[in-house]
């Protein structure tokens, strides 16, 4: 009774997963190769070529993505080769290995993570609303070091 | 020149190299280069240097620790840095620690890397 009990318990769970809505769950062992877009959360654990934009991903300890990630909030784990692109925070953790390019708005990379490439802040994101508030900016001192600032604080 | 040199074979004929007179093998020398300071040129020691000046040129050490306030154009060379402060040009270490406050340009060479969240890195990284 309490196997069958647990059973059923396994898959309203599982159910309740795909029901949520703009997921995406790559399973370990799954591979997969194309496009993927409009995705809120994805979670890459298996094998994945090609292209994703997605809010949040992650990319497990057991992912391998060969291409381009473009997302806010960006987990990895295991091993991407390509570009990766984010909006917000990036996190690199200790079992991870990257070979590529990264752009990044704020990165986080563990002790013991492999990165080799191109690391690239982004910089500024928002733009001037118009000229007499770039040259305001510029008058109080540059903008880069305004913004790291704020970063810091 | 000649005259003190043959005093100094004559005296210790059996060390040929220059010591510093403190420097036993257990003491960690640490150099502090503070704020004001500025170089043109390299700054090398054995052990630790702590640096909070700027500097064109080069730092080599055990370990390197850059400061809030430092600025280095140029290369810093050690087992152990720590970024805090501003580098353009080249990071080579066996453990790279950079944290929020860094601003980095240029290449990191490194075996392991720890980067904090804040830091501006447009750098080019390879595992040595």
């Amino acid at each position: 009774m309490s196997e069958t009990e647990n059973e059923s318990q396994e898959i309203v769970n599982n159910d309740l997963n795909s029901n949520d809505s703009k997921t995406l769950v790559i399973g370990s062992g799954v591979r997969m190769e194309g496009k993927i877009d409009g995705a809120m959360n994805s979670d890459i654990a298996g094998t994945f070529n090609g292209k994703i934009k997605s809010d949040s991903i992650n990319v497990s300890q057991t992912g391998v993505f060969n291409g381009d990630i473009t997302g806010s909030d960006i987990n990895i784990s295991g091993k991407v080769e390509g570009t990766i692109d984010s909006d917000e925070q990036l996190n690199i953790n200790q079992s991870a290995d990257i070979k590529g390019t990264i752009e990044y708005t704020s990165l986080k990379v563990s002790y013991g993570a492999r990165v080799q490439g191109r690391i690239q802040h982004k910089g500024v994101v928002h733009s001037f609303n118009n000229v007499e508030e770039h040259v305001y900016n510029n008058n109080l001192e540059e903008d880069v070091p305004n913004e790291s600032n704020e970063d810091n604080i | 020149m000649s005259i003190f040199g043959n005093k100094e074979k004559e005296q210790n004929s059996s060390e040929e190299k220059f010591t510093f007179p403190h420097a036993s093998e257990d003491q960690v020398n640490q150099s502090t280069l503070a704020q004001d300071i500025q170089i043109h040129g390299s700054v090398e020691a054995k052990d630790y240097i702590n640096f909070d000046g700027s500097i064109t040129g080069t730092i080599k050490a055990k370990t390197v620790n850059l400061g809030r306030s430092s600025y280095v154009k140029g290369s810093v060379t050690a087992d152990q840095i720590t970024v805090e402060g501003e580098v353009d040009g080249d990071i080579q270490g066996k453990d790279v620690y950079i944290k929020s406050s860094a601003k980095i340009k240029g290449t990191i060479r490194y075996s392991n890397i720890d980067i904090q969240d804040g830091s501006i890195i447009n750098a080019d990284l390879t595992i040595s």
